[in-house]
């Protein structure tokens, strides 16, 4: 049971905040390069998956897992975007994304006077609640098979 | 009510910022941009409102004893109905100068957990300094209101009345 890392997007894709936890393996490239990366993906599953589906979609792409990890993906009405990998046994990761959003991200980024929404997030409060979020919940472990 | 209580946050982050963008951007003479010019605003805006505030708070109040009773009801009603809190602590010299201090101050419980941000502490409590001077004014206490902040998001609110003119 392990988190690995957290992205978080804006509307325009431009990435708002990184950070990561049990990461054994780096991509080998510049963060923003990463980002883009992952950015660019997410745009193409989403798309993917609306046209590809028999069926009428409510909530789109989720999530996706291979057999060491699984991305879990949570996009708010504003486009703001989520992305948390965790192992592949972690269950109600989404019930965590949520918390991320509506208890450290409305309450210490939009609530905060000092930040701007479409910059990068730079406030320490808001790393200090989001780790504390983070190890409270019962995935978080050190160690990592 | 949770809404209302973000209104008045909102409203003032707001308040604060259309305050600072407002005012020219005057060099003063060490050549530094001036950022503390636009504090009498804000401080003024306080006063208003603390001096209409307590006009309303106090309609079913009898009279306060002394002074310091007048300051221990700043200190709990009037404090609760604005920030949902009361003061943590009240300290006074029985001279005239009370200190008032808030651990957890709610417009920079936002902001920051230590010093990040902390140049920006000024523009957040002039308007809650105002506010406690206009409350006293009405009340007939004349005083001079400083505040300071060392951490976020603890502050201290020093009242300061002048002696000679109690009556």
């Amino acid at each position: 049971m392990a988190i690995h890392n957290l992205y978080i997007f804006d509307r325009n894709g431009s990435l708002l905040f990184y950070h990561e936890w049990n990461r054994l393996k780096q991509s080998g490239m510049s963060r923003e390069e990463e980002a883009k990366l992952m950015y660019g993906m997410l745009f193409s599953i989403k798309s993917f998956v609306s046209k590809i589906s028999p069926l009428d979609l409510k909530k789109g792409f989720l999530s996706y897992k291979t057999n060491k990890y699984a991305l879990h993906y949570l996009e708010t009405p504003t486009g703001l975007k989520f992305v948390l990998n965790t192992d592949i046994h972690a269950s109600e990761v989404r019930e965590l994304m949520k918390k991320i959003y509506s208890q450290v991200y409305v309450e210490y980024i939009v609530k905060n006077p000092v930040c701007r929404l479409d910059e990068p997030i730079k406030s320490e409060l808001f790393k200090e609640k989001l780790d504390e979020l983070i190890k409270q919940s019962s995935y978080y472990t050190a160690k990592i098979a | 009510m949770v809404a209302d209580e973000i209104l008045l946050e909102l409203l003032h982050a707001e308040l604060v910022n259309y305050v600072c963008s407002n005012e020219p951007k005057e060099k003063e003479p060490s050549g530094q941009l001036n950022k503390h010019c636009n504090l009498s605003t804000l401080e003024y805006f306080g006063f208003s409102t603390g001096y209409k505030l307590i006009e309303r708070f106090t309609k079913d109040w009898s009279r306060f004893k002394d002074e310091l009773d007048t300051i221990k009801f700043i200190c709990t009603d009037f404090w609760t109905s604005i920030y949902k809190k009361p003061i943590d602590n009240l300290r006074t010299n029985h001279q005239g100068v009370y200190v008032l201090q808030d651990r957890a101050f709610r417009f920079m419980s936002k902001i920051s957990n230590g010093t990040q941000h902390l140049d920006a502490a000024p523009l957040y409590i002039a308007f809650t300094s105002g506010l406690l001077r206009g409350a006293l004014a009405n009340l007939g206490i004349n005083s001079i209101v400083t505040a300071e902040v060392q951490s976020m998001p603890a502050c201290k609110f020093h009242i300061q009345v002048p002696r000679n003119q109690m009556p």
